[in-house]
């Protein structure tokens, strides 16, 4: 037996249990959703008091850590960082995967999946929630753009005269394509925020500074989530999948769009809390530490480990030069990402409306945890996004630039050169 | 990407001006007069049906006398005496659940301690945040005044219910049964058919009444058929309907002879709904 059928026959069962748990993952999501499709909305945890739940936490997420795709795509075509090409596809690929999970997120959410299509044909152009619908549906056209040539030039497809000269004409109008997506995505990524920020009617939420927070944390957490999944095939495929130096320099950019989070984070907290205060937010802050851990995780979860901590570690070389503790960080980013989502989305609901002119407390505070139908709805569009990637690796060309480890080589007797690919990328 | 071919025997300055124009350059002039039509063709409004929208849009949320009519309610705060008759007439004639009425009562105190019984409907905001928020105009403003919904076009995104300040809106989070309503008869008959899963419901003022009642030449607020059923209903007459655009309607001379308050006027929503306070409660 030679080294290289020891490796692949080592490696064979555990790639298959890990896709045998994402189609478990999967099938738990269909059955899920199944669920819901037939008996309504009702079997879920939500209620009027709190409409929005895990979904939009789900929804939020995923489009937020599909920013990548426009942040890199942006650094390379218009800000002519040309060596963050061999990240860019992969970026953009799990891009896509972001916004469609957001998308069968919302299908599972809103009461009348039948009419998903009616932003599109019922204009009502006052609402952050009709532009977001717009900007995601024009963005998704970007990124199946941005994907095409990659797709055509990894398959046999390629050989199709036409489709090659269309695959190459349209990475010859990428920076326009680029141009597009960025300003698609800066308005939804934003007004994603905004959804809750300009709710008047919610003094835990109302703040101008929360569109521009849900973009820079999606600067950070975007690029974050594709670094991570890039350091993880080079892992496990024991490949470098992008240049070292396009490493240091994403985790540069993170740290960065960390540090401007951490700016406008902290400066909205005390501008909102500690200069001022509004009696109403005063007290809804005071209800929701009571009851839940709102403070502990705003503070721990996205501030301390969201983002100082990743910050440190993405812009002292030392540390972001040690694989493991720079995946560490990444994941510390979209941790830190999805629990400021899930704390938005909550506290709003979690303190009640007071509309009455009386001095008593109209209504109890709102409890919601997600049910597991719910829960099951999340676990199939995750297990679907790691699914995809994984095949995605396997099968597309989203690593132009990667290459077999020297340290893998040399296990490898000289017969069996040129290395073996578990990837089939060819 | 090193598309353009570059012959060895040109001059470095010739090389300069071989490209007429560079990628950058023809980026930046893409995207400059592109801004430039959109900004032009956006301002431009007799070209732009989005502009005209937006326009129209502000004038019937600014005009309070846009309008022939401007419905408003009085309910009378001082009177209530918490006895639920308005809330269980409108569960009948709007054939609604105890748990999505879209007439509420609820027990409130003064400062002095004293209790008083507040019930709240739909209050018909002139600027109604659900009408903003709403991404495909399923709820609207009528020129009556009236925040109405279009169970056709709604999507069911619940973002009306968590933009409204008063919490009005109630989801059909399952498929209706057929189920009598335990309020029918005693408290009325179902005048409008049950709403189907998925979509977003409130209080509409009994737009059924006031409609039908128009075109039969009654008048919505003084003659019963023409009225919602929480105003006729109520023991103590503390509820009042009519036309604010109309300075001998009853509402229009409560309001203008007495002190009365609508709820949360900071949040600068106008609603239609004017309460008078009770005792103790400015």
């Amino acid at each position: 037996m030679t080294a290289r059928q020891l490796t692949d026959n080592r490696r064979l069962p555990l790639f298959l249990i890990w896709i045998l748990l994402l189609v478990a993952g999967l099938g738990i999501g269909t059955v899920s959703g199944i669920h819901v499709l037939l008996n309504g909305l009702g079997v879920t945890n939500l209620s009027n008091q709190s409409p929005w739940g895990l979904w939009i936490v789900v929804d939020l997420s995923s489009i937020a850590l599909g920013a990548g795709a426009f942040t890199l795509s942006a650094a390379v075509y218009l800000f002519g960082l040309k060596r963050f090409e061999a990240i860019a596809r992969a970026a953009v690929f799990v891009g896509l995967l972001g916004y469609s999970s957001a998308m069968i997120a919302l299908a599972m959410d809103i009461g009348r999946p039948d009419r998903f299509y009616h932003p599109l044909i019922y204009w009502n152009v006052h609402s952050v929630l009709w532009e977001i619908t717009m900007c995601v549906v024009l963005y998704s056209t970007v990124l199946v753009l941005e994907l095409v040539p990659i797709i055509i030039e990894s398959t046999p497809l390629k050989k199709n005269r036409f489709l090659h000269s269309l695959g190459h004409n349209l990475h010859r109008i990428m920076p326009l394509v680029a141009v597009a997506g960025m300003g698609l995505s800066l308005l939804h990524q934003s007004s994603l925020g905004a959804t809750y920020g300009i709710l008047t009617a919610r003094p835990v939420w109302y703040s101008p500074s929360a569109p521009v927070l849900f973009i820079l944390s999606a600067v950070a957490g975007g690029p974050a989530l594709t670094l991570f999944l890039t350091l993880l095939a080079g892992l496990v495929l024991r490949k470098e999948m992008i240049p070292r130096d396009v490493v240091a320099g994403v985790a540069k950019l993170i740290g960065f769009a960390c540090l401007a989070y951490l700016y406008l984070k902290l400066w909205s907290w005390a501008s909102q809390n500690y200069y001022s205060r509004l009696p109403e937010r005063e007290l809804g802050i005071q209800l929701l530490n009571l009851n839940t851990p709102y403070g502990f995780t705003f503070w721990w979860g996205e501030v301390l480990l969201g983002a100082i901590v990743p910050a440190i570690i993405m812009l002292w070389p030392r540390l972001r030069n040690n694989r493991a503790i720079l995946m560490l960080g990444t994941l510390l980013v979209i941790a830190g990402l999805v629990i400021y989502r899930w704390n938005m989305t909550l506290s709003g609901f979690t303190v009640p409306l007071n509309w009455s002119p009386g001095v008593r407390e109209i209504a109890a505070i709102n409890t919601y945890s997600p049910a597991l139908v719910e829960w099951g709805v999340a676990i199939g569009i995750v297990s679907y996004g790691w699914l995809a990637y994984t095949l995605g690796v396997r099968f597309l060309k989203l690593y132009p630039e990667a290459r077999a480890l020297r340290r893998d080589a040399a296990e490898v007797p000289p017969s069996e050169q040129p290395q073996p690919q578990p990837a089939g990328t060819d | 990407m090193s598309d353009h071919q570059q012959s060895p025997e040109q001059q470095p300055e010739v090389q300069e001006r071989t490209t007429i124009l560079t990628r950058r350059e023809f980026t930046t002039l893409l995207i400059g007069s592109g801004v430039t039509l959109a900004m032009a063709a956006f301002l431009s409004e007799p070209v732009n049906p989005v502009v005209q929208r937006l326009l129209e849009a502000q004038s019937t949320q600014e005009a309070h006398g846009a309008g022939k009519h401007h419905w408003v309610m009085v309910i009378d705060l001082s009177k209530c005496v918490g006895c639920d008759y308005c809330v269980y007439a409108c569960q009948a004639t709007n054939d609604t659940t105890d748990d999505m009425r879209w007439n509420i009562r609820i027990d409130d105190e003064t400062d002095t301690g004293e209790v008083f019984h507040i019930t709240r409907p739909c209050l018909h905001c002139a600027h109604a945040p659900c009408v903003e928020v709403c991404p495909v105009g399923a709820t609207y403003h009528r020129d009556d005044g009236l925040v109405v919904m279009d169970y056709d076009k709604c999507i069911g995104c619940r973002y009306c219910q968590t933009a409204c300040p008063y919490g009005v809106r109630v989801f059909n989070w399952q498929e209706r049964s057929d189920d009598p309503n335990p309020r029918v008869p005693n408290w009325g008959r179902p005048e409008v058919p049950r709403r189907p899963r998925g979509v977003v419901e409130k209080c509409t003022f009994c737009i059924h009444r006031i409609d039908a009642g128009l075109t039969r030449g009654q008048m919505p607020g003084v003659d019963p058929e023409a009225t919602p059923a929480c105003v006729n209903i109520c023991p103590v007459h503390a509820r009042h309907f009519g036309d604010i655009n109309d300075p001998n309607s009853n509402v229009a001379r409560i309001i203008a002879s007495t002190p009365t308050l609508r709820l949360r006027e900071d949040l600068g929503t106008d609603p239609s709904v004017y309460y008078i306070p009770p005792e103790g409660l400015a």
